[in-house]
């Protein structure tokens, strides 16, 4: 039984006006059985933070590509993508690259 | 039918993803420190190594080129985007650092605010330009805020391109170095940094009319007509296949964005030119330049691609565009200004949240980053095929000093409108003769019929001399003084004369111009090209 | 009076059927893809003709008295294009020897039964009709390929083949020229598709309409349709009730290529000019001096034009014939030397070219 995660999530290069253009957000996800990780990070922001447009963020059930995504400050792609395993306090940005974002 | 061909060479296969594991990685350059980010296809950098290696880059991108004089008055053009800002930062590291790899140009900002075309409130605009102060005044670099407004004031003069040379003194970069050298003993620096910081004009003042003609100009393209029109079709029409294949969407905004560049880019041209600036520096990195490239394919850039791409861009003549950040992705851009603070402004523009299909630039954006997500080396083998492009030259402009009539009237580039007739230019005008061939016979009246509404309803017509003079169809004028691309732009919005007078006045005074030369061509020799 | 003046107008556009822009008598059919204009049948019909008929005279794609072979593969193209041809030979009195060639590359339940078309074709607009098999040409049929090399690269064995089997095709029956019913969406397609593989060298060559006939031996070729636009082919298929096959091959085509497709058929569905529009760019677009491009020689083996010693179809054939799948796909030029001379591999050298990923 994991213990409810508080987490710090940021948005920026235009991704935030998606969450009603408040770009901080601090977060506290439910108690699970099993640890969390970004793939269900991505759809528990889908299910409870996405204001409008959800295809602008993300594609399937990973983050749309050309939306860049950072774990304390290191390149998720270092960290495992989809599969990272989220711990208390953990600091997570997602910033998009696109014009039309 | 099937496209495979002899044209597979099997490249695809080279192109797939490859998965980067393990966790902790360390930095693949000082092999220490622990690696933050993945560049490229899966080079892992550590924070540090990172830094050196995009502070360099900036640097060898501008001493490769050696298109940049000491003491030559660089216009760098930020939009507030990561990108702009970016290059901000890293003149500023390159004037801070000290000699001899230091940058010794003198710069300026210029920042084009487009608010009154995106529908942003005054209070909105504000507030991003009062942010973008905010940086600028950091800086300490002179700086300009131009409203777009001020394109209805804008001389017909940008749209002629300079003479190449302003300064016959400076022949060559390595002689300018020297020169340089010689007159720094006289020169203290601390004097010359002075002397730039002087200026900060901020012209954001304008005429209100501009901002009802600039509303009017942008919502002047195609839309319900064609809509209603579409609608009539598709009714007449029974076989549901037929529609299919007809196609549902149109005609949309598609030239929008591409309106809107041309005018930011004459704004930029203009105040560069005002104030003496010999370059003008753009921030778009690889990730947009490969987007540009094959959107502006699909625009039918093709003949204006080296100029649209490349890292020089003479096309204005006098004021050459440089892209130093052009060896940049996106990636590398957002996480530089993430980890070492840069600050950005981010303005919602005509393209925040649009459809993926609104226009020809937005879809080619979202095809583009999907590709890449899948394909890693796309952007960069898009981009590399942009460095092997150059302009083809028309052979009419071949004498020492081009005819601005052989340039586009809107993007200043070569017209590419004189291909021979076995060409997909011609295959067009015919398939369009060949449709509306009754259409054809009694066009003159039609259009001139169309092109007296300009004042009509009682509209504010601007300073131009738009009421003034018996005007011919604009139209039909202005297409022959366009290229392809612009032509196409052109034919998506319903009423020509709202555009900008500068436009307008250049246009009718290449039209007389020209009429004038078809009246007095018997008396003319073979040889006289102007 | 202004009301009055939109009712009606508003009405108008609800009840009233469009007119035919060009004749302004007879009801419109259809909106051209191509230009947006409503025209009826016979307009559109004359039309498309006439602007073919322009691609071919501008430029100069035939001359009096020779022989044209049609690629025929009983698809909509190759069906509109010899329908087209037929009729314009007559037309214009072009004065053109024509006929059909078609290729069977031995795939059953795709090609055994357009072939059928083909033939039906040939008694429709009484062409004579030559059929060239990769069986018969290089001992191997499709099936027996994908069977070697599974659906993975399938493609490019397929395209190299096609494209020599046409040429010999044609040789046989000594003609002058071949004609391929490539149409504006597929150059469009090559233009894209050679910029996203940053293939600067056929992004060069790809718009031409016609190949060189100088020099080289082979049979210059040349795309009658290339600014006519699918859509448009189809409709003219349709309206005319041509007899064609429309089943899609069922090794099915790369999924890179496919990329290309879909996101030319956005941009078409966005601006439909576009597809003209990316030709126009091809056409005009130009490269640097001083970038490397391959020089055309011949195969040392069986004389067709190649950059290598070896023409691909001949290191494709090679590598079958040795068990080695791998031997075309890729670069392994070095290799060239020992196919000539007959020698064998080294046992490393196999082994990389024997696994074959599926």
């Amino acid at each position: 039984m994991a213990a409810p995660l508080g987490l710090h999530l940021e948005f920026g290069g235009g991704a935030e006006l998606l969450f009603d253009g408040v770009k901080n957000h601090h977060v506290t996800l439910p108690d699970q059985s099993n640890p969390w990780d970004m793939k269900q990070l991505l759809a528990w922001i889908r299910g409870n933070m996405l204001k409008e447009r959800p295809e602008l963020f993300m594609q399937g059930d990973t983050v749309r590509p050309g939306i860049l995504v950072l774990i304390n400050d290191a390149d998720w792609e270092l960290m495992g993508e989809l599969d990272y395993q989220l711990q208390d306090k953990d600091n997570v940005v997602f910033i998009s690259t696109l014009h039309g974002g | 039918m099937c496209q495979v061909e002899e044209d597979y060479n099997g490249l695809e296969c080279n192109q797939e993803k490859i998965p980067v594991s393990g966790l902790n990685r360390k930095c693949m350059k000082c092999k220490e420190g622990t690696a933050v980010l993945i560049i490229r296809v899966s080079d892992a950098f550590c924070r540090s190594c990172f830094k050196e290696y995009f502070i360099h880059k900036f640097r060898a991108m501008l001493g490769k080129n050696r298109v940049i004089f000491p003491q030559e008055k660089v216009l760098l053009a930020v939009s507030g985007g990561a990108a702009s800002c970016t290059m901000l930062s890293q003149v500023q590291e390159g004037l801070s650092r000290d000699a001899p790899k230091k940058l010794r140009f003198m710069p300026g900002i210029v920042y084009i605010d487009d608010g009154g075309a995106c529908g942003r409130s005054e209070d909105e605009r504000q507030t991003s330009i009062s942010q973008l102060k905010n940086i600028f005044t950091q800086t300490g670099f002179p700086y300009f805020i131009v409203p777009l407004e001020k394109v209805f004031s804008l001389p017909t003069s940008v749209l002629v391109p300079g003479t190449s040379d302003p300064d016959p003194s400076n022949p060559c970069y390595k002689q300018a170095v020297d020169k340089y050298l010689k007159e720094k003993q006289k020169l203290r620096e601390e004097e010359a940094v002075c002397a730039v910081a002087q200026l900060n004009l901020e012209d954001s003042a304008y005429l209100p009319e501009h901002k009802l003609a600039l509303q009017r100009l942008f919502s002047s393209l195609k839309t319900l007509s064609a809509k209603q029109e579409m609608l009539q079709t598709l009714r007449s029409l029974k076989q549901v296949e037929v529609e299919e294949m007809v196609g549902f969407h149109f005609w949309h905004n598609v030239s929008v964005p591409w309106h809107l560049y041309w005018y930011r880019q004459h704004l930029i041209l203009h105040v560069a030119r005002e104030n003496s600036y010999s370059k003008v520096m753009m921030g778009e990195s690889c990730s947009r330049l490969a987007v540009k490239l094959l959107s502006n394919i699909a625009l039918g850039r093709g003949a204006a691609l080296a100029s649209d791409t490349g890292f020089s861009d003479p096309r204005f003549g006098d004021v050459v565009i440089v892209r130093p950040m052009r060896d940049y992705s996106s990636k590398e851009i957002t996480f530089y200004n993430r980890m070492f603070h840069v600050p950005s402004v981010f303005i919602p523009g005509l393209d925040t949240k649009s459809h993926d299909k609104a226009s020809i630039q937005r879809l080619t954006e979202s095809f583009v980053t999907n590709l890449q997500a899948d394909f890693p080396s796309t952007v960069s083998t898009i981009y590399r095929t942009s460095e092997k492009l150059h302009t083809v030259r028309p052979p009419q402009s071949q004498s020492t000093e081009p005819e601005p009539a052989s340039k586009c009237l809107l993007c200043l580039c070569a017209l590419d409108t004189t291909a021979d007739k076995a060409s997909a230019f011609h295959a067009t005008l015919i398939s369009e003769q060949l449709s509306q061939l009754r259409l054809q016979e009694g066009s003159v009246d039609l259009v001139a019929g169309s092109s007296d509404q300009c004042c009509v309803e009682d509209q504010t017509c601007g300073t131009s001399g738009c009421c003034s003079s018996k005007r011919t169809p604009v139209q039909q004028d202005l297409k022959t003084l366009l290229c392809y691309s612009c032509r196409l732009t052109v034919k998506d919005m319903a009423a020509v004369n709202t555009l900008p007078p500068y436009i307008l006045t250049e246009a009718e005074k290449r039209q007389r111009r020209s009429q004038m030369k078809v009246e007095i061509s018997e008396y003319l020799l073979e040889e006289d090209q102007d | 009076m202004k009301l009055w003046t939109s009712r009606s107008l508003l009405l108008r556009f609800v009840i009233m059927p469009v007119q035919c822009s060009n004749c302004e008598q007879k009801r419109a059919v259809l909106k051209r893809p191509k230009t947006g204009h409503s025209l009826c049948k016979d307009c559109f019909f004359w039309a498309f003709e006439e602007e073919i008929h322009q691609t071919i005279t501008s430029a100069g794609l035939f001359n009096r008295g020779e022989t044209v072979a049609i690629g025929a593969s009983g698809g909509k193209d190759s069906t509109v294009l010899a329908h087209v041809m037929k009729l314009l030979n007559e037309r214009y009195d072009y004065g053109l020897k024509l006929l059909l060639l078609s290729v069977d590359e031995g795939i059953t339940g795709y090609r055994d039964d357009s072939l059928e078309t083909v033939k039906r074709n040939q008694q429709q607009y009484e062409l004579p009709l030559k059929i060239v098999s990769y069986e018969e040409l290089y001992g191997w049929t499709m099936d027996a390929i994908v069977k070697q090399v599974g659906l993975k690269n399938n493609c490019t064995f397929c395209g190299v083949f096609r494209r020599q089997a046409l040429d010999r095709g044609a040789m046989m029956l000594n003609v002058d020229k071949i004609c391929t019913g490539h149409n504006a969406d597929d150059v469009a397609e090559t233009v894209l598709m050679n910029v996203l593989r940053g293939d600067i060298a056929r992004l060069r060559r790809c718009t031409a309409i016609s190949t060189s006939s100088e020099g080289d031996g082979a049979i210059p070729r040349c795309k009658p349709l290339k600014y006519a636009y699918e859509k448009e082919i189809v409709l003219y298929a349709y309206f005319k009730k041509l007899d064609y096959f429309s089943t899609e091959c069922i090794y099915s085509p790369n999924a890179y290529r496919g990329h290309a497709r879909a996101f030319l058929k956005d941009l078409e569905s966005v601006r439909p000019s576009a597809i003209i529009d990316v030709i126009h760019s091809g056409e005009t677009l130009s490269v640097k001096e001083g970038v490397k491009m391959p020089v055309q020689g011949t195969c040392s083996r069986c004389g067709y034009i190649s950059s290598q010693a070896l023409c691909k179809s001949c290191v494709l054939l090679e590598g079958l014939n040795r068990g080695l799948p791998k031997l075309g796909i890729g670069k392994h030029h070095r290799l060239h030397g020992k196919i000539l001379a007959q020698e064998p591999l080294t046992e490393q050298e196999e082994r990389k070219l024997k696994a074959v990923d599926f």
